[in-house]
């Protein structure tokens, strides 16, 4: 009864990303304990319950209860923006495919492969992080960028 | 006769002197002069605390207490916060509010702690005491908004409603509403814990219109900082706030509007809060910073930089909470700008990381200690620590009331000799002859509890875990620490010997908890019957204890005095070991 986590890959992410994962890896791991899961890091024996802390309640709440998370989106160019449910989607494939549908047009990510000779047909989308810098979609976790992303933009290529 | 009538003083004397005395200690020892003082003590008695709610009955409190007006009980062990005890263990507080609803029409202030509250109980409160003013629920659960939709409604007078850690279950955002417009007596409201969307912003904003002597107002994470500014321009005699989300786009204008509704508050000394900070906005609080005496930033993520800017602000600054963040060059900072500091604590942003984080190590402590002369109170998680680094803390501060140290990985030696730390603390128990509270972690032998029977007479509260080789350590604590009232072990090769050879000392305790240790079923069983003043209760989810032989160590132990005798509410996965409680089984 594990549950992946972030916290690993924080060591080796730049240092901005070290701070939001490891809040997010906090948030993620805080509900684990919250809902009695056991951690699958633990080293040698698992210790249940340890480190003794109190579990962040209204955190917890927050995460747990909250079945929507809208965030604004905004394509360059077009000054009236929309507003996106992040939590009901997935993945990062299943955010691609509503936000091409949503504004028509092919939308560049961290794992998107483009055809180079029709880059004007394309768009970016990146995201306004909690430290308000402005980063590409789809470098780290789904998990951690949930928790870390304000706000989504489409930029011309 | 006549020398009698000349050597004692009319009861109305007497109880006019009694009403300045406060402190329960005192008026107990009042209450053992003579049979009449007692009399006289205990019909003016108003206040009474009741630290383990299994400890006696209400209508023992009832019988002795007839004219109370204000009760604070408290439920579960304190393991409970660390999810060691079971849902459903116990703690409920509705047959304490059905007795004291026909015995106490005049109560005006309940306080909880670890208890569990339902509806009932709270919709009980609002019809049955007609000048209620106080309801402090601490960590506590089972209630609703539906339950608060009541306590605001009937209690015209209310004045302090402090959910601090409760875990509320949101079914609607408008009992805040449910406040009448003829209330205007609130000085304290904190819903700090409640989730998203259980509060009406705009009924809120009413009530504090309304309220001129609220002192103390804590938001809760679904309030934006954008509306900061609104509820502080209404309530600029607040002295003690907590924010709600600390996160927005960085706008001049809100900003500016921030920092003027800050400054406005001249009497502002404490802050909390600080959900999501953006550190652009931290500026903000600078016009009020050279006042703060206590500032919470346990859920704040913001960088050890930032950290050290804000700090500097706060020269009178006497209690601060903050994550590892801060790192040890933050706690240098600290150190040099916050010689009032009392209290430090110090959570872990990544817990359960195997690797750390931030760059905080034994030596952020050892600064503040060396910075900080009044300081009195920590709780401190790092990684590391050495027996030297204890020493010196011990030496700079002899004045240390309470040192709650977690060395995240259990059974961590000095990192520097790789010998178990028992010399660091014995140090603390040695240098700081007046600590009441005291929290051990890393590697430690018998040795450490050797130090902590000899030198912690004063310790009334000790908490171990992963500690120890052997019943040794165990004696030592409980046949030295003259003070003990409280101790709670987990993970400890602690058995029955220990134990059975101190079974008085644990009736001079409030409670004793052992989990994962060593004690059999057979001691347990044993200990039920030769003290009768003791409840000894086995916690174990998977099986009854005598399904197994009765040398199998028991999972979870509970033993608490009590003139009550057993309970009756308790679930299936507790066992009582009282004699009597066996026959009627």
């Amino acid at each position: 009864m594990g549950r992946p986590t972030s916290s690993s890959s924080s060591i080796d992410s730049p240092n901005h990303f070290a701070f939001s994962s490891t809040a997010s890896s906090q948030r993620d791991l805080t509900t684990d304990l919250r809902l009695g899961l056991s951690i699958s890091i633990a080293p040698p024996f698992v210790r249940e319950q340890w480190p003794p802390m109190k579990a962040a309640v209204a955190e917890e709440e927050h995460e747990c209860n909250s079945s929507t998370f809208y965030v604004k989106v905004y394509m360059e160019g077009i000054p009236i923006g929309r507003k996106l449910d992040l939590l009901a989607h997935e993945s990062y494939y299943d955010l691609i495919r509503t936000l091409e549908h949503m504004f028509h047009t092919n939308i560049i990510w961290a794992e998107a492969e483009m055809d180079r000779d029709h880059y004007e047909k394309y768009h970016v989308l990146t995201y306004e992080d909690k430290e308000g810098d402005w980063m590409m979609v789809g470098d780290v976790p789904w998990e951690m960028f949930l928790s870390a992303v304000r706000r989504l933009k489409i930029s011309k290529c | 006769m006549q020398k009698e009538m000349a050597y004692s003083f009319p009861d109305e004397v007497l109880k006019h002197v009694f009403s300045f005395i406060q402190s329960d200690k005192d008026r107990n020892a009042v209450s053992l002069v003579c049979k009449s003082w007692y009399e006289i003590e205990r019909w003016c008695r108003r206040k009474v605390f009741i630290g383990n709610c299994y400890a006696v009955s209400p209508r023992m409190v009832i019988r002795r207490f007839p004219e109370v007006r204000s009760i604070e009980l408290k439920g579960k062990p304190h393991f409970a916060d660390f999810n060691l005890v079971p849902d459903g263990w116990g703690g409920y507080v509705l047959q304490w509010i059905a007795e004291m609803a026909g015995a106490y029409p005049w109560l005006g202030e309940i306080r909880l702690k670890r208890m569990v509250v339902t509806d009932e109980s709270l919709e009980l409160i609002a019809k049955s005491f007609k000048n209620f003013k106080v309801l402090v629920l601490f960590s506590c659960e089972g209630f609703s908004t539906d339950g608060l939709a009541a306590i605001a409604a009937s209690c015209k007078n209310l004045r302090e409603l402090d959910l601090r850690e409760s875990e509320v279950d949101d079914l609607s955002g408008h009992w805040l509403a449910q406040f009448p417009e003829t209330c205007t007596s609130l000085v304290s409201l904190n819903i700090s814990c409640l989730g998203s969307d259980e509060v009406s912003f705009s009924a809120l904003e009413r009530l504090v219109d309304r309220c001129p002597n609220l002192r103390s107002l804590q938001l809760n994470r679904a309030v934006t900082l954008d509306k900061i500014a609104n509820i502080l321009r209404r309530a600029p005699q607040l002295v003690d706030f907590g924010t709600g989300n600390y996160a927005a786009e960085l706008q001049p204008d809100v900003f500016s509007n921030l920092a003027g509704a800050f400054s406005s508050c001249k009497e502002l000394k404490s802050l909390s809060g600080f959900w999501d900070v953006v550190p652009a906005y931290l500026p903000a609080l600078y016009s009020i910073c050279p006042r703060l005496t206590s500032l919470n930033l346990s859920y704040a993520t913001i960088q050890s930089p930032d950290l050290i800017k804000l700090v500097s602000h706060c020269p009178r600054l006497q209690r601060l909470l903050v994550l590892d963040y801060v790192e040890d060059s933050g706690l240098e900072e600290l150190a040099s700008s916050c010689k009032d500091l009392q209290e430090l604590r110090v959570f872990p942003s990544d817990p359960f990381g195997v690797e750390p984080n931030v760059s905080l190590t034994e030596q952020g402590l050892v600064a503040v200690s060396l910075g900080c002369p009044k300081l009195q109170s920590v709780l401190y998680f790092c990684r590391r620590m050495s027996n030297a680094a204890l020493v010196t803390i011990a030496q700079n501060c002899p004045n240390l009331t309470r040192f709650r140290l977690c060395i995240i990985e259990p059974k961590t030696p000095d990192y520097l000799t790789l010998d178990p730390l028992d010399a660091g603390f014995g140090a603390i128990v040695e240098h700081c002859k007046d600590l009441r509270r005291l929290s051990l972690s890393g590697l430690l032998t018998d040795h450490v509890f050797e130090y902590i029977g000899t030198y912690g007479k004063k310790l009334e509260m000790l908490s171990v875990a992963f500690a120890g080789d052997s019943d040794l350590g165990l004696h030592h604590v409980l046949s030295g620490c003259e003070s003990l009232r409280k101790l709670e072990i987990r993970d400890c090769p602690f058995g029955d010997k220990a134990l059975l050879a101190n079974a008085a000392k644990l009736e001079t305790m409030r409670s004793l908890w052992m989990s994962s240790c060593a004690v059999s079923f057979g001691a347990c069983k044993l200990l039920g019957q030769k003290m009768p003043k003791l409840n000894v209760e086995v916690i174990d989810e998977t099986e009854p204890p005598d399904s197994r032989p009765e040398s199998y160590p028991v999972d979870k132990l509970y033993i608490y005095r009590s003139v009550a005798g057993p309970r009756f509410d308790m679930p299936p996965f507790v066992w009582s070991m009282d004699e009597a409680v066996k026959i009627l089984h």
